[in-house]
């Protein structure tokens, strides 16, 4: 069973409906017409260009060609991470790197070389959702950790000295703030499973449905994607941190400032 | 026999090479200089004040030393030993900083007290419950507040909290950043003995005309520069 097509008519008349939100906000005197253009028309273009390009990858689906989308899409969470985390890429870039390709190759290879084992491991379909998937979920855990982690250590400065004075070493002193920093950035995902289907319908489940999948398959691939979820933001974060370590902190334990960017 | 003992003690003290040596020390931060070429000497058992304008650079001297702060130009020698990445766990591992809010880093205060035992450094020397009790007494701290709350705990009981860990973890040389402003008489004079003690070397920031009296060196700052040492007691 094919999903239905949507024509160009319809999707006229589909932005059309955003005409009704603009209106009410336009009668309460939120003057946001051009905000909302912007992005509508941002989204819009930006996802023409992806369906693009996806239709090239899946229709080639050729190894190399995925594997280098994988890498642009590293690169791009890598820099965004330390952006939003207010981290200067000069110095991080590497560490995050390592960190979320490690882990994101990791569970996706497990997904779907052990799990799902479609004919060719490198196949488009497969390795390119789920990837991108795990890797957005995983973003926003290591921006959660970076940030959490840098703050709390510049917060307490005068607690993290005292630690290195009672003869704590680095690791030692930070252990709080460290694990403090890991339990925010994963918190999210176990929320997330444990209320999974009773607040809403998980996205990629509803698009499995959509695209004519039975629900029990499209269930059995959320668990799958959430389970990798799990794991790679817990790997990523922790690697992340533990290599952040060796940089931001100078020979004497001290935080360097230096590597943070100001607010 | 005591009276011998004691002279020979002081005789020690004199002969005793610098644990702690400055020499042309300049240190800078955010391109402001915060120290400019300072040089002391300060021998084991030594009980020495620093005094001068806030914004003197007090306390970047106590700072220095513990590797906090980086040294733009000169040495600082601890034990002899010039301060490097490799060598700043000893001077940490043999100070206590106690400063005006010292941190306990637990929520209670028998945690504070033990904190230090979770590390590494220390572990399996965890003192034992008449040791605690011991060392409270000896700065007027009743045995109870072991149960209190760290939120509970008023500055002056904090700072003779952090001075008992550092009693119990052997330490010392003794950092003490304007730890008698926050004491009442009785807690001041139980902190006054505990450093009577020749085996304890303190480097203090204070204004406390009595404190001043007690020390036997006094480093007077201005500016970040060393402008005058005045030496008197028994040293």
């Amino acid at each position: 069973m094919a999903t239905l097509d949507i024509q160009l008519p319809q999707m006229a008349l589909l932005y059309g409906l955003c005409l009704l939100p603009v209106l009410l906000l336009w009668l309460i005197g939120l003057r946001l017409s051009r905000d909302i253009g912007i992005s509508i028309l941002r989204m819009t273009i930006q996802l023409a260009l992806v369906g693009i390009y996806l239709k090239t990858l899946f229709e080639l689906n050729h190894p190399w060609l995925n594997g280098l989308w994988i890498l642009v899409m590293l690169i791009v969470a890598d820099l965004s991470i330390l952006r939003r985390a207010g981290l200067k890429a000069r110095y991080f870039a590497l560490a995050t790197f390592t960190a979320i390709a490690s882990s994101i190759l990791f569970s996706t290879a497990y997904l779907v070389i052990l799990v799902i084992q479609p004919t060719h491991y490198y196949d488009a379909r497969y390795i390119v959702p789920l990837a991108g998937m795990i890797l957005g979920n995983c973003l926003q855990g290591n921006v959660i950790a970076l940030e959490r982690f840098y703050s709390a250590v510049r917060k307490n400065e005068n607690e993290y000295a005292t630690f290195l004075m009672l003869g704590a070493t680095r690791w030692e002193a930070v252990r709080p703030y460290f694990k403090e920093a890991i339990k925010a950035a994963i918190n999210p995902t176990i929320a997330g499973m444990a209320t999974m289907g009773l607040v809403s319908l998980p996205g990629m489940m509803t698009g499995q449905i959509l695209g004519g999948s039975e629900p029990g398959l499209a269930v059995k691939y959320q668990i799958a994607i959430m389970i990798c979820i799990f794991t790679s933001t817990t790997i990523a974060s922790i690697i992340n941190l533990k290599l952040s370590l060796a940089i931001a902190f100078n020979a004497y334990d001290v935080l360097r400032d230096d590597v943070i960017k100001k607010p | 026999m005591v009276r011998q003992a004691h002279q020979e003690r002081n005789q020690q003290v004199t002969i005793m090479p610098p644990i702690i040596q400055f020499d042309h020390v300049s240190v800078s931060a955010h391109e402001k200089t915060i120290l400019s070429d300072i040089s002391f000497t300060l021998s084991s058992g030594e009980k020495a004040v620093l005094c001068g304008k806030s914004g003197s650079g007090k306390s970047s001297v106590l700072k220095t030393l513990l590797g906090l702060l980086p040294i733009k130009r000169g040495t600082v020698y601890f034990q002899q030993i010039p301060l490097t990445p490799a060598s700043v766990q000893t001077i940490r591992s043999c100070a206590a900083y106690i400063g005006q809010e010292p941190m306990l880093g637990a929520d209670n205060v028998r945690d504070a007290l033990l904190l230090p035992f979770q590390f590494k450094a220390h572990r399996g020397h965890q003192p034992s419950e008449a040791q605690l009790i011991e060392v409270l007494q000896r700065l007027k701290l009743p045995a109870d507040i072991l149960k209190q709350q760290s939120s509970h705990i008023s500055g002056g009981e904090k700072q003779r909290i952090a001075l008992a860990r550092g009693l119990l973890l052997g330490k010392t040389l003794y950092l003490l950043d304007e730890v008698t402003s926050a004491l009442d008489a009785e807690s001041k004079q139980a902190v006054f003995e505990v450093f009577s003690d020749p085996a304890l070397t303190v480097l203090s920031v204070a204004h406390d005309p009595e404190w001043l009296e007690r020390c036997s060196i006094i480093f007077e700052l201005e500016a970040g520069r060393l402008i005058e040492v005045k030496r008197h007691g028994n040293t």
